[in-house]
């Protein structure tokens, strides 16, 4: 008789295992330890390796290119503060940082809640980057109105994954929710995203610009 | 179903939720999923297809640019905090010194005392010496 295969369940659970062994590896331990040391190379290296993920991350949970500014560089200083007693083999400090950043948009995403204010979560891009082309700037600004417009936690499902590449496992731990739950939310923001933005794909007929989202 | 568990339906579930590029999926499935593709190519091709089209509309976002005023706060706090940890470890080293010289005197003031202590005892060791002499002579003489 050739290989027995496993039930589904098992197969699975080897697979998460699997995963969860693979994610103990940290990249970043040495140069979190030599910052924590005081090195100012490790803190220059350090900045260029996760200020633009943490900025990227507050943007796109919050909208708010000013906002993203102030949790991108209060997650850095925790990192400062955390750095001298980081303990390596528990977390993965990315993983760590990314909760910290969360945290930080959850407070004020509450916020906002409690105290409505001017600044909306959808309000168009103030004008395109001078690297980039007015198209370009206003297919992403669609792009981020739509992102905006789906619920919190799919967003946040999307811009965890896509957007800053953690795996399954990290995300949905950051989510506090099962794998399973982050693919079903990651399925229905991306498929709410595809109908929203149907008329972006190739051959597709260009949407009015009042249907627009 | 593969032998790793990949059916039509699973390899749909993880286009839809991670996307066309099989690299970004869970790494414990992608193995399967490469092998199911090798097997299946026009099933799987059709399965892909939509989510590289969202793939590529989500990558249209943009990537916001850290400006270098915010990179040289962030910078600036962290040296700010390394310059903070420098008067702890000076008090500390500080502290050890004025340990090292208590420690000093201290010695010198067992020394003292102890030598003095010895003299005495020598003294005294001495004196008997000299005493019991006297006695063993004192009993030669006398017989």
């Amino acid at each position: 008789m050739g290989t027995v295969a496993l039930p589904w369940p098992s197969q699975l659970a080897l697979c998460r295992e699997r995963d969860r062994l693979a994610a103990v590896v940290d990249p970043d331990e040495d140069l979190v330890r030599r910052v924590g040391q005081g090195d100012p190379a490790a803190i220059q290296a350090l900045v260029a390796r996760k200020l633009p993920r943490m900025l990227a991350l507050a943007q796109r949970m919050l909208g708010d290119p000013v906002e993203a500014e102030d949790v991108a560089q209060d997650a850095m200083l925790r990192a400062w503060k955390q750095a001298p007693r980081w303990t390596p083999g528990k977390a993965r400090f990315d993983t760590w940082l990314h909760r910290v950043a969360l945290n930080l948009c959850y407070d004020r995403l509450r916020r906002r809640r409690e105290v409505p204010t001017e600044i909306s979560p959808d309000r168009p891009d103030e004008g395109p980057a001078p690297d980039r082309g007015v198209i370009a700037a206003q297919l992403g600004a669609r792009v981020d109105r739509a992102l905006a417009a789906l619920p919190q936690r799919q967003r946040e499902a999307i811009v965890l994954c896509h957007y800053q590449e953690l795996t399954n496992i990290e995300a949905a731990s950051l989510m506090s929710v099962s794998v399973e739950a982050l693919e079903s939310l990651l399925s229905r923001g991306r498929r709410t995203l595809r109908q929203t933005l149907a008329d972006l794909a190739p051959g597709a007929e260009p949407a009015a610009e009042g249907e627009r989202g | 179903m593969t032998r790793e568990g990949m059916d039509e339906t699973r390899f749909g579930e993880l286009a839809d939720a991670f996307g066309g590029d099989v690299r970004r999926w869970p790494e414990g499935e992608r193995e399967a999923a490469r092998a199911w593709i090798d097997a299946h190519p026009l099933e799987a091709e059709r399965a892909l297809f939509d989510a590289r089209q969202t793939d590529a509309v989500l990558f249209a976002s943009p990537t916001p640019m850290v400006s270098m005023a915010l990179r040289d706060r962030v910078i600036a706090a962290a040296s700010v905090r390394a310059q903070a940890a420098w008067p702890s470890l000076r008090k500390l080293l500080w502290i050890g010194g004025v340990g090292w010289a208590a420690a000093a005197c201290a010695g010198v003031m067992v020394g003292t005392t102890l030598s003095g202590h010895l003299a005495t005892q020598a003294q005294a060791d001495a004196v008997l010496e000299q005493a019991l002499l006297g006695g063993i002579d004192e009993t030669e003489v006398l017989g």
